[in-house]
């Protein structure tokens, strides 16, 4: 199949009509590692939920194509098909369905009906990435989150993503809450997925897992936009001189201190 | 409704269904149609049972029903064949295991047509599950019985079916008696799997020996409206009796459901567990009761009713409540209905799972809990393949 392109244009996105993310444009590859940087508040987070298509959000205006397919147009679960992945802030709890059963569902989504993948290759192979991120083998029988803590939840969104072998996955602040041998397991997980097939779009607020996942670019959002764009040694500056040069090089007025 | 508006059943009525009957069994009949004339309809806020098509006693049909799997030693048989053959093993137990409450009760066992007798010997301990299934036809009335006789000590799991034709609407008035004798263990496993249209008030009875154990296995997901009580009076001392109930309801499918546990002996327990699905603008009334009687000392009864509405149309009604006469006692409930998480649902098909199948696992998800406690693997999965194609997009 040929190298994953997620181009995005003039994509504008808003939540109970205010605007969070004001015109971003943005080409991923395959083979390209993107981080996406930023204080608090600029519109990452809704962004990266945006392009999987999460229902509290509305897009305003722009298009998003994954290999030319418009990714507006789909569904989540077909976005996800096409090959999009959104490693999860807050990935939801399900009660009663176990971890392996969970991610034996989502692979057969991807199969014919009547190929569903063969049960023992599955478990094989689940054991096998398990072993690969460091995680228990009880973790397969566990009910999906339930009971996780942050960095389990973190671990098995990254497991999922090396099940599922998505084309392009979007990590929306993975390193959030994880030592610092956490963040290693989690970026080993990532680099072992790196090639022309697979790009990567790291939403985080800092530089730390940059050691570890090296980027090939490296943008700046602030107040919806991306406002800079740089090879990884605008990471660097970031993390040895914060944000507030960029905002003042840039002439932005201070943020307001607000989630999104 | 006045029941001077409701046809009741006359004597005519049952000289006309049991001509052949013995003396014992129409006295009974006559009897319970006597205290039908004290007796009132359920109440249910919920439940409009005075327009149900089963309320009018009209000549009763019968209904089909096919065996399997009856071991050496038990008897599996018509109830009137086994009234003929098997007198002495029935008339202690038949349409006597526990009082009538009320009016449909009654209008039962008066009128009571078909159905089958299951008896398992003392210290017989059946491996596999015998099977009973009842065929409704397209239409008509009908008031099958079953009678469930477990010897001391013995063991049985009987599995009883209720299935009907294709846009059948048939208006069903049964009955179930269980009787578990001192030491016995018992699962009556239920499938309802009633057409549409079909209208059914299904009442279960049983009476626990000393040391006895019941455990029913409730599984509604057919019939238009569906009234059904269940009612174990745990008698003997050390007695126990577990319910696990699932029913899943689409469209405008009614569920009025029932479940009372009577501590009558010491150190008696019991524990009712249901899980319920509804979607499209199906309701269901959930009623619990635990009844401990006075002098039922060191008893326990608990009560877990939770609801997953897959619509916002769906609606339903749970109702727990206890009664305790004696202190020494331990009883609890907890009950819940809610809607499915729409972020369970988001994250699920971020994953590439289709919407529809999303919800079959959480709604599998819902039930495994339920699930994992039933010991039988088959009916474990016949329960969740039932969910599973009973989920609508």
């Amino acid at each position: 199949m040929a190298r994953p392109v997620l181009d995005i244009r003039g994509f504008r996105v808003g939540i109970e009509g205010r605007e969070i993310v004001k015109g971003l444009d943005l080409t991923v590859r395959g083979g390209e590692v993107h981080a996406i940087m930023g204080p608090n508040g600029t519109g990452k987070s809704t962004f990266a939920s945006a392009l999987m298509g999460h229902p509290a959000y509305e897009v305003l205006s722009g298009t998003v194509t994954l290999d030319g397919r418009d990714v507006l147009e789909m569904a989540v679960d077909e976005r996800a098909r096409a090959g999009l992945f959104l490693a999860m802030q807050y990935p939801a709890e399900i009660s009663g369905v176990s971890n392996a059963n969970f991610l034996r569902t989502a692979l057969n989504a991807r199969r014919e009906e009547n190929d569903p993948v063969p049960v023992l290759k599955f478990h094989k192979e689940l054991k096998e990435k398990m072993a690969g991120l460091s995680i228990d083998p009880t973790f397969a029988e566990r009910y999906v989150n339930e009971g996780f803590s942050g960095g389990e939840k973190k671990r098995n969104e990254i497991l999922q993503m090396a099940v599922l072998q998505p084309r392009i996955a979007i990590l929306d602040e993975i390193d959030s809450g994880l030592d610092i041998d956490a963040v290693k397991v989690v970026a080993q997980g990532v680099n072992d997925m790196l090639s022309e097939n697979f790009g990567v779009l790291i939403i985080t607020h800092y530089q730390r897992i940059l050691n570890y996942i090296h980027p090939t670019n490296v943008h700046v959002m602030m107040q919806g936009r991306i406002v800079r764009s740089s090879g990884p040694e605008l990471a660097e500056q970031l993390e040895a001189r914060g944000y507030d040069w960029l905002r003042q090089e840039l002439g932005i007025e201070e943020p307001l201190p607000q989630e999104a | 409704m006045a029941s001077d508006t409701l046809t009741l059943a006359t004597r005519a009525q049952i000289e006309a269904i049991a001509p052949t009957e013995p003396r014992w069994l129409l006295d009974r009949r006559i009897a319970a149609l006597e205290e039908s004339a004290s007796l009132q309809l359920p109440m249910s806020k919920q439940t409009k049972i005075g327009e149900a098509a089963f309320v009018q006693a009209d000549a009763p049909k019968l209904p089909q029903v096919t065996f399997e799997g009856a071991p050496q030693g038990v008897i599996l048989m018509d109830l009137d064949q086994a009234v003929r053959e098997h007198a002495d093993l029935l008339q202690p137990y038949l349409l006597q295991v526990a009082e009538r409450q009320n009016l449909l009760h009654a209008q039962h066992a008066a009128l009571t047509k078909g159905g089958f007798f299951c008896y398992v010997p003392k210290d017989q301990e059946l491996t596999e599950p015998v099977r009973a299934t009842f065929h409704f036809p397209k239409d008509g009335y009908y008031t099958p019985h079953v009678l469930l006789v477990a010897g001391e000590r013995s063991r049985c799991d009987l599995i009883v079916e209720l299935v009907g034709v294709d846009g059948g609407a048939p208006a069903i008035n049964g009955g179930v008696e269980v009787v578990v004798s001192d030491g016995a263990q018992v699962q009556y496993i239920e499938f309802q799997r009633l057409p549409g249209k079909a209208q059914g008030h299904w009442s279960r009875r049983a009476a626990v020996g000393r040391d006895g154990k019941l455990t029913w296995i409730l599984n509604d997901v057919g019939a238009r409206l569906q009234v059904a009580d269940t009612r174990t009076e745990l008698r003997g001392d050390g007695s126990d009796s577990r319910v696990f109930a699932t029913f899943f309801g689409g469209r405008r499918q009614h569920f009025d459901f029932r479940h009372i546990a009577v501590h009558v002996g010491q150190h008696t327990t019991s524990d009712t567990e249901a899980r319920g699905v509804l979607q499209g603008k199906a309701r269901a009334v959930y009623n619990a009761n635990t009844i401990i009687r006075p002098h039922a000392t060191g008893t326990s009864g608990w009560q877990h009713e939770h609801t997953l509405m897959l619509s916002e149309t769906a609606r339903a009604d749970l109702v727990p409540e206890l009664e305790i006469d004696e202190w020494d006692v331990k009883a609890g409930h907890a009950a819940s209905a809610g809607p499915v998480d729409p972020m369970q649902l988001y994250f699920m098909m971020a994953r590439g799972i289709s919407e529809i199948e999303a919800r079959r696992l959480i709604v599998f998800g819902f039930l495994s809990s339920l699930l994992d406690s039933i010991p039988l693997e088959s009916v474990r999965e016949q329960i969740a393949q039932i969910f599973h194609e009973k989920v609508e997009a």
